[in-house]
């Protein structure tokens, strides 16, 4: 059955959808589009499809990730051309690919997301001074956040290893931070966990809050710009 | 970077206040004559499963003049962020404050949710007293069930509509916009929609009170301001707008489906039951009419489910030749349908079969008494046969799980009839093992609610029983229903008490929704936010007790609060029907086609309607 990977962005009012919930969206818009999704087979059938790397509620996304099998062959063109028209709002299809049997899953092949982090200044802020506070951050030797496993245990967790790259602008009154950061199943950060490790050693003074959004994700390898086409 | 844009990150399932939903209404404000939000008093994931509000949403906003935007309640730890930020209601597709509308319609689901309009008024800033409000704030107006005995809501609403709200929506805003346009003062807007029909305007009429405190009567402030108010009915049901382009939310909502309206009414006579009143008459719809507008929700939504809504779906004349004709058609789309409350009979359990091909979850049957006795009282036609056979047709059929639900508290109730709980219980469970259901498998889950005597019924002279014997009645029936596989719920009794209070209470309740609110009552449908103390020293702030108002009998000629409210379905049938109750005497269904006179037909001019099976 052929697979078909879409490129999409998750903005507006879709950042806030969650990642169970982004599964039903695309299998409603596929219905809606009259578009043969493939099924599991047993006894509780669900659509063939997989996502990249799931992106905590309320990050927009700019250029996800994900694969659906159809059960016929059609064109990838006109794939794209009636999903794209049965979205819901900030849901956007970028692009559609057709990629053959033998690619890798997308979940194997991700191993990296950078992302970008912006906010209101409540007063003016120096630049080399941000600067100086991330070198001195990423000089640590090691950078430990509280992580909770899914029975609710505490666990230190040492994320230096997974931080690739960490910069910081100043434009007037609005900062932005933007990071690369490991992703996948060979580590994961999230971008939350960088931000507020940051921030206890160095304090932004924010008017209301950071507004995350993930720009790109890539796969291993020696090119770090190659998306997961 | 707006201010929700903030926020939103860190409450609790953002999706719910963050609107952009497949099918949603974005129309033009500045260009719009009439505004409407409609609010629901819970959570978004209840109030986007409920019919009426897309109903509507849709006829709203198929008018040239007039938009219709949603608001919810919001959960509690957003309203914190809310007040945090002074960020006031807003409504989902525009993300206006909802005070900004000119109409802020509520709909009255059930009693409990009462504490959540105050909470939604008071979050949008708009004054929670009808008569402390201006020109500046919109108008306040509520239908649904509960606006059948609306006294109890009579000081926060404008506006009651009483009744099916599709044609007279229509009518109520055309009074609206015929009266901005004449620039007509907010006092004056009111009457004249108090001359349409099914309309209350509550601050037109005045109460009295005897010494005793009890009530007297309820009469007109005005001449031409009609003395009592009949509910609206939809004549042709079958035509009446319905909405094939529903909102599809986001996130998961309690009903996550689509949702078609079979039929309207029920006729089987519950004497307990309001809703068996107050849709009264029957009216089907045409089984093409329920394809046609499956075929457009299935293109349209991109569910995979279907739900055939109603009162009593298995009553739906043509039911078997539809589903049959849905599968048939949808199937291969991956459509399933799926019917809500199942009556207790062998056809249950073979339409249950139909539909249920893939799924087994479990199967809900309602004796709601444990003894024929008592069912008979309560004109439940169903007998213990019907019971055990339906139960061990689902069984044969390899269901596992079974629930059944009973209510405790009924008039003329003793303690036969709880052991008759028990002991069916227990039947069912054995039916279970005979027929070769693992053990381990094996569930019949038990859930008792309380009685609670409603406006409008056979059983609304009836006393709600103590809470003291409700509770003591709950501990027994979990001493005796206790196996394995046997598993019992209940409803909170101090819960059913309040509910009663204002089911069948009178406009000095204002009071004491005030009070609770300002106690800090809010989300009392859900158990976890319901705290009974408070609600008590509601009562005892407004110098109430709740007891007087649930737990009272009346006489057949004293005067009800609700009295001024007509269902179509005469007093004197009601008596009528209470007497039988009471000497165990069942009333058929007039569906078979002898008309049991309750009224309704005559006094609205209008007919049952069936669609027979013969397509
Ligand atoms: S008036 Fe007669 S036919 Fe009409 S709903 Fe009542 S009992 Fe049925």
């Amino acid at each position: 059955m052929p697979r078909y990977r879409v490129m999409y962005a998750k903005e507006g009012p879709a950042r806030y959808i969650s990642h169970l919930d982004l599964i039903r969206a695309f299998e409603r818009a596929a219905r809606r589009a009259g578009l043969p999704l493939a099924f599991t087979q047993g006894f509780n059938p669900h659509p063939k499809l997989s996502f990249a790397a799931p992106l905590a509620v309320g990050t927009a996304g700019e250029a996800e990730f994900a694969d659906l099998e159809l059960s016929g062959n059609i064109s990838a063109g006109v794939v794209a051309k009636s999903l794209s028209g049965v979205m819901p709002e900030g849901l956007r299809v970028i692009e559609i690919r057709l990629v053959p049997d033998s690619a890798p899953a997308l979940m194997a092949t991700v191993d990296l997301a950078g992302y970008t982090a912006r906010a209101v200044l409540a007063m003016s802020l120096d630049k080399e001074m941000v600067e100086k506070a991330i070198a001195e951050f990423l000089a640590r030797p090691e950078i430990l956040v509280e992580r909770r496993s899914k029975s609710g245990e505490k666990r230190i967790f040492d994320i230096k290893p997974g931080i690739i790259t960490m910069s910081a602008q100043i434009n007037d009154d609005i900062i932005v931070l933007d990071a690369e950061l490991k992703t996948g199943s060979s580590g994961n950060i999230r971008f939350e966990e960088l931000l507020g490790a940051f921030s206890e050693n160095f304090c932004i003074p924010l008017r209301g809050n950071f507004v995350l959004c993930r720009r790109a994700l890539y796969t291993a390898g020696r090119n770090r710009q190659d998306m997961l086409w | 970077m707006n201010l929700l844009q903030q926020i939103l990150p860190l409450v609790k399932k953002p999706a719910r206040y963050a609107g952009g939903e497949w099918n949603v209404v974005h129309k033009d404000w500045e260009n719009t004559e009439i505004k409407v939000a409609f609010a629901f008093p819970d959570v978004y994931e209840v109030g986007m499963s409920h019919l009426g509000l897309q109903i509507l949403y849709n006829i709203v906003n198929s008018r040239p003049d007039a938009l219709m935007e949603r608001a919810f309640a919001p959960w509690p730890d957003m309203a914190d962020k809310m007040r945090e930020n002074s960020l006031p209601l807003f409504a989902l597709e525009s993300q206006r404050p909802v005070r900004d509308f000119d109409i802020v319609a509520f709909t009255l689901q059930y009693e409990m949710s009462f504490s959540n309009i105050l909470y939604m008024l008071d979050l949008a800033g708009i004054p929670l007293l009808s008569g402390q409000r201006d020109a500046e704030v919109p108008l306040i107006i509520a239908g649904g069930p509960c606006a059948f005995n609306p006294e109890p809501m009579a000081d926060f609403i404008d506006i009651f509509v009483i009744g099916e709200g599709e044609e007279v929506v229509n009518e109520l805003l055309d009074v609206v916009s015929a009266g901005r346009r004449k620039m007509l003062a907010r006092k004056e807007i009111l009457l004249n929609a108090a001359m349409v029909p099914g309309i209350y305007v509550p601050s037109l009429y005045q109460v009295f009170y005897r010494e005793d405190g009890t009530f007297l009567k309820i009469r007109p402030l005005r001449e031409n301001v009609p003395e009592k108010v009949t509910k609206r009915v939809v004549k042709d049901f079958d035509r009446a707008p319905f909405p094939i382009k529903p909102v599809v939310p986001n996130t998961e909502a309690v009903h996550d489906r689509m949702m078609i309206e079979v039929l309207r009414g029920c006729t089987r006579g519950c004497r307990f039951c309001q809703a068996g009143i107050i849709y009264r008459p029957v009216r089907e719809k045409k089984p093409e009419t329920v394809l046609r507008q499956t075929a457009e929700l299935v293109n349209n939504t991109g569910y995979d489910e279907i739900s055939l809504t109603s009162l009593s779906t298995s009553d739906y004349s043509p039911v078997l030749e539809v589903i049959r004709a849905i599968a048939d058609k949808h199937a291969q789309q991956g459509i399933n349908v799926s019917l809500p409350s199942l009556r207790a009979d062998h056809f249950s359990v073979g339409l249950a079969k139909e539909v249920q091909r893939v799924r087994r979850s479990s199967l809900t049957f309602a004796p709601e008494a444990g003894t024929q006795r008592l069912r008979d009282v309560i004109n439940k036609g169903v007998t213990e046969n019907d019971l055990m056979e339906a139960a061990g047709a689902a069984f044969k059929e390899g269901w596992q799980a079974v629930k059944l639900y009973f209510m405790i508290g009924l008039p003329t109730e003793n303690d036969e009839d709880l052991d008759g709980i028990a002991q069916l219980a227990k039947d069912v469970l054995a039916l279970g093992r005979k027929n070769g259901v693992p053990r381990g498998r094996l569930k019949v889950t038990v859930s008792v609610s309380s009685f609670v005597p409603k406006a409008h019924t056979v059983f609304q002279w009836e006393p709600q029983a103590p809470v003291e014997y409700l509770k003591r009645k709950q501990d027994e029936l979990s001493k005796k229903i206790r196996d394995r596989g046997l598993t019992l719920n209940y409803h909170n009794a101090d819960l059913s008490l309040i509910e009663a209070a204002f089911a069948r209470g009178d406009r000095r309740l204002g009071a004491v929704l005030i009070n609770a609110y300002q106690l800090g009552c809010r989300f009392d449908a859900w158990s976890e936010y319901f705290k009974n103390k408070l609600w008590l020293e509601a009562f005892r702030q407004a110098g109430l007790e709740p007891g007087w108002y649930a737990c009272r009998s009346y006489k057949y000629d004293d005067p009800l609060p609700w009295d001024h409210i007509d269902p179509g379905v005469s007093k004197q049938y009601l008596v009528l029907e209470h007497k039988r109750a009471m000497a165990g005497i069942l009333t058929g269904d007039c569906r078979t086609g002898s008309c049991t006179g309750c009224g309704v037909c005559p006094a609205l001019e209008i007919e049952p309607f069936y669609a027979g099976s013969e397509q």
